[in-house]
């Protein structure tokens, strides 16, 4: 039974994926009314219905046979198929008008399952019998019982929300009063909430004390009037209504499984308000988001949302020009509806109020309290710093509260706590000039850097490659096509020169390569610190093809050999690729620099280093000539010959380097497999040569490739019959 | 010209607004100096204590005097109006009271249980920038309408030269009140607290004064001799010993202005004091003390000043003991409350 109901949950819910539920469900109660009407030309139940509608005032119930038969017929339909909205409502009428007596009207209630939606008029009449009085108290529960269980199948609620003051005044019966707040609580709309209602209810209040069901109309009379009344709920009592549905959960259920409709009730009507789940309460919650509530001068005008009512984009962009921000900004951080329409709308006094509830909460939990190293406050304090991220992400900027705070919290910072987070904020610091970016970034950020492990170096880098990202990004979008100025704000009131944007630019880098430097020093030349190093250059390569800024920033030497001798091949192969477009990014700017008169110049001193790394690579790898005077590492000869090392000259070309030997041996392994004495020189010999170099390259060696194709003109794509040692060109 | 106003077409839009906390007026980088692990900065020279113009009612600076007030700092409040303060009354006396009675409805206007007054106090503001004071009285009802409502908390709101340029930055819809003094059970203050959060959208944080601060205080109060008898100069200190050591020592009050004059007197500016002359004075304090009980002073911390004009303890309670320098006190105080200010 239970697998059946998932089964026919699972069908719902996609069904309803396919059709919208509004106007394809209607059309679809129409056909089956429709259906069921042709039937009814030869059909028992129709001619039931037909009997039933003609019931006079005064029937004889008691031994009516026919009256009997047709109930039990219209019963067993209702309860197995469900009812069309036209016998819903003649049903409905008849049982409340008690044309068939008190006990019929409790029985018809009790079956009147719709099979799809029900009509409100039906419902605007039943609300007429019910002011007409007569309807015992029992009859007049279970009414209200089932319209608050078909609530959601009400195809229409405006005429039975034009009646709100009737059915507000049966408030004052005691027994009604529960039920008739949860269907007001259904139906208010702003305008609905009135000063002499408020009082009313109050009264009401005074009389019957605390109830929930009055808590929660009243606190939803809150939400849409705050200047009028006031109230604190208590948070274990924030749990909303009841159900009153036991009486037609089951039928009902079985109906609409059975007719497949698309309409699913809500068998959780009750769940109105809802109270975030309630966590243990800390001693100083200063990262409790606060909720969305009404702003104090709130508009009482109908036309006017708020943002807690909107629940999709489309409503959202409906009512973009009324919609009413909430009394706490803090509420809205992590609500990407709520930011999507702060991006919009450009509005400084709210993301200033945003900025000081979120700075405070910064502030206070971090730097003004004492750290406590409960693991619950951790947890916490992540989740928040997490959304923090997420809605930065969102607005891809960073907060101006956190920007303050981070310069603040790096000073005191042990560089563990929260680590990751932390350093994902610091990602988005935005652009600053030069000179304050040294002091409030580079020397606290120094000094956690050389004290702190290998993997913290290496997050460190990793934020640093990722501010620099962020910083290219931002300057290739909003770079002013006029002069090379970059706007930092969108009506253009800071701006940065470019010479300023390139100057920080060039701090970051340099400050990376100095921390590379040192760090592979200290550490040994980690594979893990090269890796992310290597990642920061493949950044820098590339900023004037990819991201339009005239700089080229070579890697510093302490960096380059690190790499080039590493042990590993992706290193040697990621500084390849690096080289590769190094190579493309100097040439396209020395192209622009001829083509245009106002250039911008690339500094000799560039050029050199890249000729110089360029000419020690090629030798080294390619030529065979490591550590000879003009080739880029020269190590003094004696020394050389002192260390016994047999052809020192050729030990780190592709085939001696340690990062390829292993591919040398396998290849060696190949070509000669019967060879007992390895011989790698044997790989250098002509065709060899070139056979080796495409086996190393088919191992992915792209940035290897790239290098050696650009810089060498040999192309290994197709096989070619080039010389193994041809010269390196690109000397610019 | 209009490539900026293209720009604003065509970029998305960008990181606050033209503010950034790295320029001014953020307060993060007002003056020149050394970082502090909060980024607080506290200006270098400031004027020398002047005896309050008595222009406010009577009757309200009376209120502020002889109480002891909790500090607390509060950032901008959101579309705060002076025009609106008895509306604020009937809203801030419903809200304590369904506070109080969890889950009972309250119609706002009703004066039940509480009753709360918002007057504004004019005449402490000193720059057309500064905010006018708001001070708050909540009274309780009694269960007998024949006894007098008794009043049960007050607090206030300020701001006393406040960094003008900090300010006028702020949109207009913004109120800087960044100094709040309560008075009054800690539940009430923080209702009222969680009330000017909901209503105007501001926090509030505790404001504990730093020992530069107090070492202010110990200087301006001290100069103020000559003009008005401050009674003593006394100053706790809490040196960290097992077990804690607390120093109190008190300064006869015309040896200490002597000591201050002589510190003065080789400077040349008159109503000027500098951060070194305080340091100075401080420390011939302490040598004083360290000649006769060979206690260094300065490995302790200053935790409380008192003299005849008011005292101010460390944890961010003060008493007012007379209206006449009360507003280098505010102003001092004022300072401290921006600086916390998160952006």
């Amino acid at each position: 039974m239970a697998g059946a109901s998932n089964l026919s949950g699972l069908a719902l819910e996609t069904s309803g994926e396919l059709q919208s539920p509004g106007s394809a469900s209607s059309n679809r109660s129409l056909r089956v009314a429709e259906n069921v009407r042709k039937k009814g030309e030869r059909n028992p139940f129709q001619f039931a219905l037909n009997y039933l509608s003609q019931v006079q005032e005064g029937t004889v119930v008691r031994g009516n046979d026919a009256l009997e038969r047709n109930l039990v017929l219209v019963e067993t339909i209702a309860l197995s198929q469900g009812l069309p909205p036209e016998a819903v409502s003649l049903l409905l009428d008849l049982a409340l008008s008690l044309r068939a007596g008190s006990v019929t009207c409790s029985r018809i209630l009790k079956f009147l399952i719709p099979a799809s939606v029900v009509p409100q008029e039906a419902i605007v009449r039943g609300m007429s019998w019910l002011c007409v009085g007569k309807m015992p108290l029992n009859a007049q529960v279970l009414f209200l019982r089932w319209v608050l269980t078909v609530f959601d199948l009400i195809d229409c609620k405006d005429h039975l929300r034009a009646v709100y003051g009737f059915i507000f005044s049966f408030l004052t019966e005691e027994n009604l009063c529960p039920f008739i707040c949860h269907l007001l609580y259904l139906l208010t709309m702003r305008e609905h909430v009135q000063p002499f209602r408020v009082r009313k209810l109050l009264e009401i209040q005074t009389r019957m004390g605390k109830q929930s069901f009055l808590m929660q109309l009243l606190a939803l009379y809150k939400v849409f009037r705050p200047e009028l009344v006031t109230l604190s709920v208590p948070s274990r009592l924030r749990t909303g209504f009841k159900n009153h549905n036991s009486t037609w959960k089951a039928a009902l259920s079985a109906v609409q499984r059975k007719n497949r409709t698309q309409m699913m009730a809500d068998h959780s009507l009750s769940l109105g308000v809802k109270g975030k789940p309630v966590s243990r309460k800390r001693k100083l919650d200063h990262l409790e988001v606060p909720p969305l509530s009404s702003s104090f001068y709130t508009n009482s005008k109908k036309t006017v949302f708020q943002l807690q009512e909107l629940r999709s984009f489309t409503e959202l962009l409906q009512n973009i020009h009324n919609i009413e921000l909430p009394a706490q900004m803090g509420s809205l951080l992590g609500c990407s509806l709520a930011l999507h329409y702060l991006d919009c709308v450009q509005d400084e006094s709210a993301f200033l109020r945003l900025n000081f509830w979120l700075g405070y909460s910064l502030q206070e939990e971090f730097l003004l309290c004492p750290v406590d190293g409960d693991s619950d406050s951790q947890t916490e304090a992540s989740r928040f710093l997490a959304t923090i991220l997420s809605s930065q992400q969102f607005l891809q900027e960073s907060f101006l509260s956190t920007e303050s705070f981070l310069y603040k919290f790096l000073s005191v910072w042990d560089g563990s706590l929260l680590r990751s987070q932390v350093l994902d904020l610091l990602s988005h610091v935005p652009l600053m000039p030069s000179h304050h970016i040294r002091m409030l970034l580079f020397e606290p950020l120094m000094q956690l850097y050389f004290t702190s492990s290998v993997f913290f170096k290496c997050s460190v880098l990793e934020c640093l490659n990722s501010m620099l990202l962020k910083w290219l990004t931002w300057h290739s979008i909003n770079a002013l096509e006029n002069g090379l100025d970059i706007s930092l704000n969108s009506n253009g009131t800071v701006t940065m020169t470019l010479s300023g944007f390139m100057d920080t630019v060039i701090e970051l880098v340099r400050f990376v390569g100095r921390l590379a430097a040192e760090g592979l020093r200290l550490e040994n030349c980690h594979v893990l610190l090269l890796s992310h190093t290597l990642a920061f250059y493949e950044t820098v390569c590339d900023m004037f093809v990819k991201y339009g800024l005239p700089l080229v920033i070579m890697p510093p030497a302490d960096v380059f050999y690190p790499a080039l001798l590493a042990t590993d091949s992706v290193s040697v192969d990621r500084l390849g690729y690096i080289m590769y477009r190094y190579r493309k990014n100097l040439t396209l700017a020395k192209k622009q620099g001829q083509q245009r008169e106002q250039t911008f110049h690339i500094s000799r001193v560039t050029y050199q280093e890249f000729n110089k790394h360029l000419v020690a690579m090629v030798s080294c790898l390619w030529n065979s000539k490591s550590f000879l005077s003009g080739t880029g590492i020269e190590v003094d000869e004696r020394q050389l010959i002192q260390s016994k090392v047999p052809d020192h000259w050729s030990s780190f070309d592709l085939v001696h380097h340690p990062a390829f030997f292993k591919y040398a041996l396998e290849f060696h392994q190949k070509c000669w497999p019967e060879r007992k004495r390895v011989d790698l020189a044997s790989i250098k010999v002509g065709k060899y040569w070139n056979w080796y170099v495409e086996f190393l390259f088919s191992q992915g060696f792209d940035g290897l490739n790239d290098f050696i194709k650009v810089n060498t003109g040999q192309s290994y794509s197709s096989s070619s019959s080039s010389q193994g040692d041809s010269q390196p060109t690109g000397q610019h | 010209g209009h490539g900026s106003a293209r720009q604003v077409a065509l970029s998305p839009r960008s990181r606050s607004y033209g503010r950034s906390c790295v320029e001014p007026p953020s307060l993060f980088w007002q003056t020149p100096g050394r970082l502090t692990a909060l980024g607080q900065r506290t200006p270098t020279a400031r004027g020398a204590a002047k005896a309050y113009n008595i222009t406010v009612r009577m009757y309200t600076v009376a209120l502020l005097v002889q109480n002891e007030w909790k500090l607390s700092y509060v950032t901008p409040l959101y579309r705060f109006q002076y025009t609106k303060l008895k509306l604020y009354s009937r809203h801030l006396a419903a809200f304590i009271l369904a506070e109080k009675q969890q889950g009972v409805a309250v119609e706002v206007g009703m004066e039940a249980g509480f009753r709360v007054t918002f007057s504004a106090v004019f005449g402490l503001a000193e720059k057309e920038e500064d905010a006018e004071t708001v001070f708050i009285q909540i009274y309780s009802k009694p269960m007998f309408a024949a006894d007098t409502p008794k009043m049960v908390w007050r607090g206030w709101l300020t701001c006393v030269n406040g960094d003008p340029e900090y300010l006028r930055s702020l949109p207009p819809d913004f109120v800087s009140l960044p100094l709040f003094c309560s008075n009054g059970s800690e539940y009430l203050t923080a209702r009222v607290k969680s009330w000017f959060g909901r209503t105007f959208d501001c926090s509030f944080g505790s404001l504990c004064l730093s020992s530069a601060t107090l070492n202010w205080l110990a200087a301006l109060w001290t100069g103020c001799h000559p003009t008005c008898d401050i009674g003593y100069l006394k100053l706790y200190w809490s040196m960290p010993t097992q077990p804690t050591l607390d120093v109190e020592y008190t300064v006869n009050p015309h040896d200490a202005w002597e000591l201050w004059n002589s510190i003065c007197a080789q400077d040349g500016a008159e109503d000027m004091v500098s951060v070194e002359e305080v340091q100075r004075f401080m420390a011939g304090l302490e040598t004083h003390l360290f000649r006769h009980f060979k206690i260094y002073l300065s490995a302790g911390s200053l935790v409380k000043v008192s003299t005849a004009l008011g005292s101010a303890h460390q944890d961010g309670k003060i008493k007012i003991g007379s209206s006449d320098y009360i507003t280098t006190l505010l102003t001092l105080l004022t300072e401290c409350a921006l600086l916390k200010t998160p952006v």
